[in-house]
């Protein structure tokens, strides 16, 4: 249980973290200080990124991964990892 | 109380903070439902539409597209031979099944876990290829979070075929199986 409760967090703070990090906050950022977007047309005044693009799909592919070895420990432990025993939302007929 | 007024409490605790509020049932299962339908007909459809236009040839995504990106390493294992025959059989074939597992409701959790994977290899090599020049938030990784959500909510027990899997002897007995449904 104990393993499990840190394990979720772990994976629910650092996983959702480093996506949060790589799209929300790095776009924040980019879109105060740097571009908010890369623009290399033909013509087009180009501006650089402070956060190298690939840096950045670096850091949210971390996060994934994160949520995926979690998904997979879970899995082959037998541990759910949530509150979740195959009971809560069903499907009955309404009364 | 009427099924329309039935409401549950989440109670919980994030980022250190008392989590407390009210979800209203019958949405929370309507909303599961067709998040499951269409992100699954969404890949049911890729898959069939390959099969219907047979033979399906990965190798512009595996041994093109995907190299010089940060999953080129590992996708380009598959880009020749063996590994690329394989893709090309297990991509469609994929899709299908996670498409059908989506839509029926059965195994869910492992169908929405497969639909994120594939995600995951779009969101990269379609976003690096192209420059992210839509921005990082694409309807891949939209559609990676969403699998993420239908797994972890196990939406499949909502008039799906998981509803009665999980109530079998087999899946019901083994933790690991259990996991792999609804």
């Amino acid at each position: 249980m104990g393993d499990t409760v840190t394990a979720g967090t772990v994976a629910r703070y650092v996983g959702g973290g480093l996506v949060l990090v790589g799209t929300v906050g790095i776009g924040a950022l980019e879109m105060a200080l740097g571009a908010s977007h890369p623009v290399s047309g033909e013509g087009q005044i180009e501006h650089g990124t402070l956060v190298p693009l690939e840096v950045r799909s670096y850091v949210i592919l971390a996060g994934l991964l994160v949520w995926g070895a979690y998904a997979a420990y879970t899995t082959l432990t037998g541990t759910t990892g949530t509150a979740d025993s195959g009971q809560g939302v069903g499907t009955r007929r309404a009364e | 109380m009427a099924a329309s007024d039935t409401v549950s409490s989440v109670e919980t605790q994030l980022l250190g903070r008392e989590v407390s509020f009210a979800v209203s049932q019958p949405w929370l299962a309507y909303w599961l439902v067709v998040m499951r339908l269409v992100s699954g007909w969404w890949l049911l459809h890729a898959g069939l539409d390959k099969l219907a236009s047979w033979p399906f040839d990965a190798s512009w995504f595996v041994g093109g597209a995907a190299a010089g990106t940060s999953l080129g390493p590992f996708l380009t294992l598959f880009s020749d031979g063996l590994g690329l025959a394989i893709t090309n059989v297990a991509v469609p074939v994929g899709q299908v099944l996670i498409g059908l597992g989506l839509v029926f409701g059965a195994f869910t959790r492992a169908a929405a876990f497969f639909g994120a994977l594939l995600m995951t290899f779009f969101y990269f090599v379609n976003g690096e290829t192209g420059g992210w020049a839509h921005g990082l938030v694409t309807g891949e990784l939209l559609g990676l979070l969403i699998y993420g959500m239908i797994a972890t909510l196990g939406a499949g027990r909502v008039l799906g075929v998981d509803a009665y899997l999980a109530r079998t002897e087999l899946i019901g007995s083994s933790p690991r199986l259990r996991r792999l449904v609804g």
